[in-house]
């Protein structure tokens, strides 16, 4: 089994490798062909474009007859991507998944959903109710995380900035990613979220 | 299915020999009139596996298919309803092919590219290739190791194409094709796959619940009536699958189940298994089923349920099975209504527990009534023939104290009204004929066989007029 594995990850790695697409990259990790790294960039007109995001991917051994495991290392600001942990939520990843796809189908598809969320299937429901309600706060968000995490160009949204300061004066204690979450989890709101970090302890 | 080995009949058989078996079963006395009456046929898978070839061979006929893998997918995906199948496909033969995803109305996949495989990304002789019905080729490997990782995951009837968003099924022929050869075991679990995912689509059979049982219950309609598989004798509902729960029906003993299950804790305290004596207060331990207790030290005959003077209870109206709702409840506060609602649910699940443990005390009763007859077989007092009445009455009472057990979740959820006080009036009279005939069987020595007789002729009395007022057909 692993045999078929190893031989489709050998073909997809260079089918991704020759192609000329800048937008999509893919590495291994160490050697290790059933561990990968792979790259996407932000699509133009999102509050992601210009970002370069990383996915861990790990291949089964049943690959391609089970789906990879594929999660974001960088921290996003997605309805369908967990704010804490990368875990994406993505039907081609689950139970829409086929033997003929491929690890260069995952990314592009990755990509898509960056460019059109799913508020509707949310694997993180903080974020899906912003996308929802507070739809130009969630672009504002998402903008500053894409900025602050995955390296996207122009200025840091002031305001957020004085808010993350002003946090981390009243709570010594947390770092400044912490601040990030906890700020965008409250929709910037500074004594809701403070006050939820004194409960958490 | 007549060739196929129905157990009912064998019971009926059976039954009918009871009189002078061992074990004394009553339902032979069931009659037409028996609103418990079920007929059902107790199957083994490979009398199952027999069932559904006949509907597949029939359906190859009647619509004159080429392959039998057609006729099974159909049927399974139309609920093995054979006239609804007919009927469909005569009217239209693609559309009923294309809902039961075994070929799609839209076939056109390009075969050109039939030497390179897309799962593997090799190119290989064109020979090696397979296709569902939707065209869809890839190499034989493929195929075989991906039927493994599904089968391996337990799908079987559900495998479809490899292909991005084909759901053309993997018909049970294609399958065995590729499998068999590698491994019997594979094929094995494959086929009793199969076998489960078309007894679960089949409106007329059942899984036996018993623990590592393989039978099959057989029935014409599925209806929440008593069946006992008789491979493994366990008796269930043989729509819910649970224990067996006249007069209360499937949705009311789950809601039961788990509120029992939810305020376990309350419900510790009250099975405690002791009681003090209400006359000389010296404690008791109550190891009969009989709820009528004589206190061995000062003879007071009493209650168990309610601690109160027996001679209450005695032929005229027997109340202790009633709960009495206090008529003030609207004008309490939350906090009262919480009590009683506690003391209400309370009320009702000591009954259902006493019951349960009552069965459990007769049956050791049953165990040395057994022994006694044995003894006083061989002193020669009287014929093994002579004492089965004592059985019978032993078999009769855990029928009609099981069904009294019932009658607790079934009045816990009714809601207050004339019903309610009718369904009481009959299950404190049913309470009282069965305490009647413990107590009778309990001192059976000293009692008439003809009184015992006559006790159990009014107990199953009321037991069926119960069930035939409140149990919905």
């Amino acid at each position: 089994m692993a045999n078929i594995a190893m031989q489709r990850i050998r073909r997809e790695f260079k089918e991704v490798v020759r192609s000329d697409e800048q937008s999509i990259k893919l590495e291994l990790q160490e050697d290790n062909v059933l561990s990968l790294t792979g790259y996407i960039t932000g699509p133009e007109k999102t509050p992601y474009e210009g970002g370069r995001f990383h996915v861990q991917i790990t291949i089964p051994e049943t690959y391609p007859f089970n789906p990879p495991i594929v999660k974001f290392t960088t921290k996003l600001w997605h309805p369908n991507i967990s704010s804490q942990t990368g875990v994406i939520c993505l039907d081609i990843l689950k139970d829409q998944w086929a033997a003929a796809m491929t690890l260069r189908i995952v990314l592009l598809s990755l990509q898509a959903l960056l460019s059109a969320a799913e508020p509707d299937d949310p694997q993180d429901a903080v974020v899906a109710n912003q996308y929802k309600t507070k739809h130009s706060l969630f672009q504002q968000t998402a903008r500053f995380w894409a900025q602050t995490f995955a390296g996207a160009p122009g200025p840091l949204n002031p305001d957020f900035q004085k808010k993350i300061d002003k946090f981390l004066e009243v709570a010594p204690r947390a770092d400044r990613h912490t601040a990030i979450q906890q700020l965008s989890n409250f929709d910037w709101n500074i004594d809701k979220a403070i006050e939820d970090v004194y409960k958490s302890d | 299915m007549s060739d196929a080995h129905t157990s009912s009949d064998e019971d009926d058989l059976y039954d009918e020999g009871d009189y002078y078996s061992q074990s004394a079963d009553i339902e032979s006395e069931a009659t037409e009139a028996d609103i418990e009456a079920y007929h059902f046929e107790c199957v083994t898978p490979e009398d199952v596996d027999k069932l559904f070839a006949t509907a597949v061979n029939d359906l190859t006929d009647k619509l004159i298919l080429q392959e039998a893998g057609v006729a099974r997918m159909l049927l399974h995906h139309f609920q093995w309803n054979c006239q609804e199948v007919v009927e469909r496909y005569k009217k239209n033969p693609a559309q009923t092919l294309a809902l039961a995803r075994i070929r799609s109305i839209t076939v056109s996949p390009d075969n050109n590219n039939a030497h390179f495989c897309q799962t593997c990304f090799q190119n290989l002789r064109s020979g090696e290739f397979r296709s569902l019905d939707c065209g869809h080729q890839f190499c034989a490997d493929c195929w075989t190791a991906f039927l493994e990782v599904q089968i391996g995951q337990g799908r079987s009837t559900e495998i479809a194409c490899m292909s991005q968003g084909c759901d053309i099924l993997a018909p049970m022929e294609f399958v065995l094709q590729l499998i068999a050869p590698k491994s019997a075991l594979l094929e094995a679990r494959y086929l009793q796959f199969c076998r489960n995912d078309w007894i679960r689509t089949h409106p007329q059979l059942r899984f036996c619940p018993g623990r590592n049982c393989q039978a099959v219950i057989r029935v014409e309609q599925i209806l929440a009536k008593r069946v006992k598989c008789s491979f493994c004798q366990t008796q269930f509902c043989c729509r819910c699958g649970g224990d067996y729960h006249a007069p209360a029906d499937c949705e009311t003993i789950k809601k039961w189940i788990t509120k029992c299950a939810d305020d376990s804790e309350t419900a510790n305290y009250i099975s405690a298994h002791t009681k003090d004596c209400p006359m000389c207060h010296v404690c008791i331990e109550k190891n009969g089923g009989c709820n009528h207790m004589q206190c061995s030290g000062c003879k007071y005959d009493f209650c168990w349920m309610c601690l109160g003077d027996w001679k209450t209870h005695g032929s005229q109206y027997y109340e202790c099975s009633r709960y009495k709702e206090n008529p003030n409840i609207a004008n309490e506060s939350v906090n009262a209504q919480a009590r009683e609602a506690l003391k209400k649910y309370l009320f009702y699940f000591e009954r259902w527990e006493n019951h349960a443990k009552s069965l459990r005390l007769e049956e050791v009763m049953r165990e040395k009534i057994q022994n006694r007859i044995n003894q006083k077989v061989m002193a020669k007092e009287g014929t093994w023939i002579d004492w089965q009445y004592l059985l019978d009455a032993a078999a009769l009472l855990a029928k009609c104290r099981y069904t009294l057990q019932y009658t607790y979740p079934y009045a816990y959820f009714l809601d207050p009204g004339p019903r309610k006080e009718l369904f009481e009036y009959q299950q404190a009279t049913l309470e009282a004929e069965i305490e009647n005939l413990s107590w009778k069987l309990e001192r059976a020595e000293t009692t008439q066989r003809g009184e015992l007789g006559n006790q159990m002729v009014i107990a199953e009395k009321r037991r069926s007029i119960l069930l035939k007022d409140f149990l919905s057909p």
